[in-house]
């Protein structure tokens, strides 16, 4: 083979594995904020109620205490998510323990979690749904003010 | 490691060693007197000093290459931090954290530094002699087309999702864009603690990896041809090697390594100021560079890492020092910038003044051959 052939087979082959490193940042890099609520949610007629409490934890970390109505979140990287949810019934109960994994859609960047109704084994659009945040009303149009010499800078 | 035989000073003894040292000695007095006014506690000041050369360093090593091949200082770096600016940017509207974030930034930014190189390597050979002024004004003709591609085409034509990001009249990027979800990812994989002093392995694994992979080019084949065009062009000419083609390559090179310098400087920091974190890099890069010793012609990874110490030591003390013993923090605020200013100034003056009594000296002993042909 000629050399100038070898040199574009080297350029290509370094440009695939640069897709290739990309392709899988995309994947395993994929950031998702997931949200807990445990809240009573009406499904097909039928009402699955909040409970006392839940503790959410991910890698043995608690990232949210959960009483009734109320609304916690985690950060996590990837699609395959894991965490441990201890359910308390009542006050001074003990916690039972459910280790949950699940696939969360990439195309999300937040996803809602309706833990009564994912415990209460129904289907994923139950108790699955992305989080939209809202515009803040009236929001002030920044001035963009392209800096073109800095005298000071804070920090460098 | 030498990236450049030239010796500005051969001369043996102490006062000839003062002399080749005169900046970074200056800058150990300076050091000296304001770290005790200053006030702050050893463990402080190493911490900050750590955590700035974990910032800092690989975008200044981006700066040896050129020098190595006779540009001089790389002004144009800032078109590599602009790059690398626009990789994350993506990558932030991506949603894609930590690590992968950062390498897919790094990913990104390669197309885009590799061009930018390629055109300022295109323009610093037609401006052969005037390399730093060209590339300090080709820096802000980018900085031009920059603010366009941001301000008006991310988001109207580059798609940009996320309103956190976006401007709220649907096209433009913020003046702050948030890396939050990627901050001191690299520096905190590794991480390990000394007495409250948090030493950023990973980070320094790849600057000592970057450190080995500057002193294993500059043996190989294109090293040496760039070597050889720094020390004399027309020779290097004459001896086959295509002068234009490895001026422009080390200028790729140091582009595409400041793109990833800026990237690792930025996830440090957690947030990205659009229309400014790259202005002034290059400026406080080569101040570093020279407060360490280095000159026009010649850099060591040595110098670098001299001179990343000093002048941030600098940075962090004047300050505070300056509110010691004026009362107005602002005095040290401007004495650091005029000290940053003030050193590229210097070395640029000794840097011409030397090349003038250089040419000086070989017209008179070309002079003294040509008389000596005569008699």
């Amino acid at each position: 083979m000629k050399r100038s052939g070898r040199v574009f087979l080297y350029r290509a082959g370094a440009v695939l594995v640069l897709f290739a490193i990309a392709a899988v940042m995309f994947v395993v890099g994929r950031g998702h904020t997931v949200f807990f609520d445990n809240k009573t949610l009406e499904y097909e007629g039928q009402s699955y109620p909040s409970v006392y409490r839940m503790v959410v934890k991910n890698k043995g970390e608690e990232v949210a205490k959960l009483n009734k109505r109320e609304r916690g979140m985690t950060a996590w990287m990837g699609q395959n998510f894991e965490m441990e949810v201890d359910v308390i019934l009542e006050k001074n109960g003990e916690p039972t323990t459910y280790p949950i994994k699940l696939k969360l859609p990439y195309s999300q960047d937040g996803i809602v979690l309706n833990l009564p109704a994912m415990l209460a084994g129904l289907p994923r659009e139950a108790w699955m749904s992305e989080f939209i945040p809202s515009e803040p009303l009236g929001a002030v149009e920044e001035e963009v003010i392209p800096v073109e010499e800095e005298l000071v800078p804070a920090d460098i | 490691m030498k990236t450049s035989s030239t010796h500005s000073n051969p001369g043996k003894g102490i006062g000839a060693f003062m002399g080749r040292n005169s900046v970074p000695l200056m800058f150990i007095i300076i050091c000296a007197l304001f770290i005790p006014i200053s006030g702050f506690s050893f463990n402080y000041l190493l911490n900050e000093i750590i955590t700035r050369m974990g910032r800092n360093i690989f975008l200044i090593l981006s700066l040896l290459i050129p020098i190595m091949a006779g540009m001089g200082l790389n002004f144009g770096m800032t078109l590599g931090a602009m790059a690398g600016q626009i990789g994350l940017i993506l990558v932030a509207d991506w949603q894609i954290w930590g690590i992968p974030g950062i390498i897919l930034a790094m990913i990104v930014s390669i197309p885009i530094s590799v061009g930018l190189g390629l055109l300022c390597g295109k323009i610093l050979n037609m401006a052969k002699g005037r390399e730093m002024v060209t590339g300090y004004i080709t820096s802000y003709f980018f900085n031009g087309i920059y603010q366009m591609v941001v301000l008006y085409m991310m988001g109207s034509i580059i798609p940009i999702l996320h309103s956190s990001i976006k401007l709220p009249r649907g096209y433009g990027i913020r003046n702050t864009v948030s890396l939050l979800n990627m901050r001191q990812s690299l520096d905190n994989l590794l991480a390990i603690r000394i007495s409250g002093v948090k030493i950023p392995v990973l980070t320094f694994i790849i600057i000592a990896l970057m450190c080995l992979l500057i002193v294993w080019f500059r043996r190989t084949k294109l090293g040496q041809d760039m070597r050889a065009v720094g020390q004399d062009m027309q020779v290097a000419r004459d001896a086959g090697i295509n002068v234009e083609r490895t001026r422009i390559i080390s200028i790729v090179l140091s582009t595409v390594l400041a793109s990833f310098g800026m990237i690792i400087y930025l996830q440090n920091m957690g947030n990205l100021s659009t229309y400014s974190s790259h202005t002034q890099i290059g400026m406080f890069c080569i101040a570093a560079l020279l407060v360490g010793g280095a000159s026009v012609e010649k850099a060591s990874i040595g110098n670098v890492f001299l001179g990343v110490t000093l002048f941030h030591t600098m940075f962090i003390v004047a300050p505070q020092a300056g509110a010691k013993i004026t009362g107005d923090s602002m005095i040290g605020e401007y004495f650091r910038v005029f000290v940053s200013y003030g050193v590229i100034t210097i070395a640029l003056i000794m840097y011409e003044t030397r090349k003038r009594r250089n040419k000086l000296i070989s017209g008179r002993q070309l002079q003294l051959a040509q008389n000596e042909v005569e008699k």
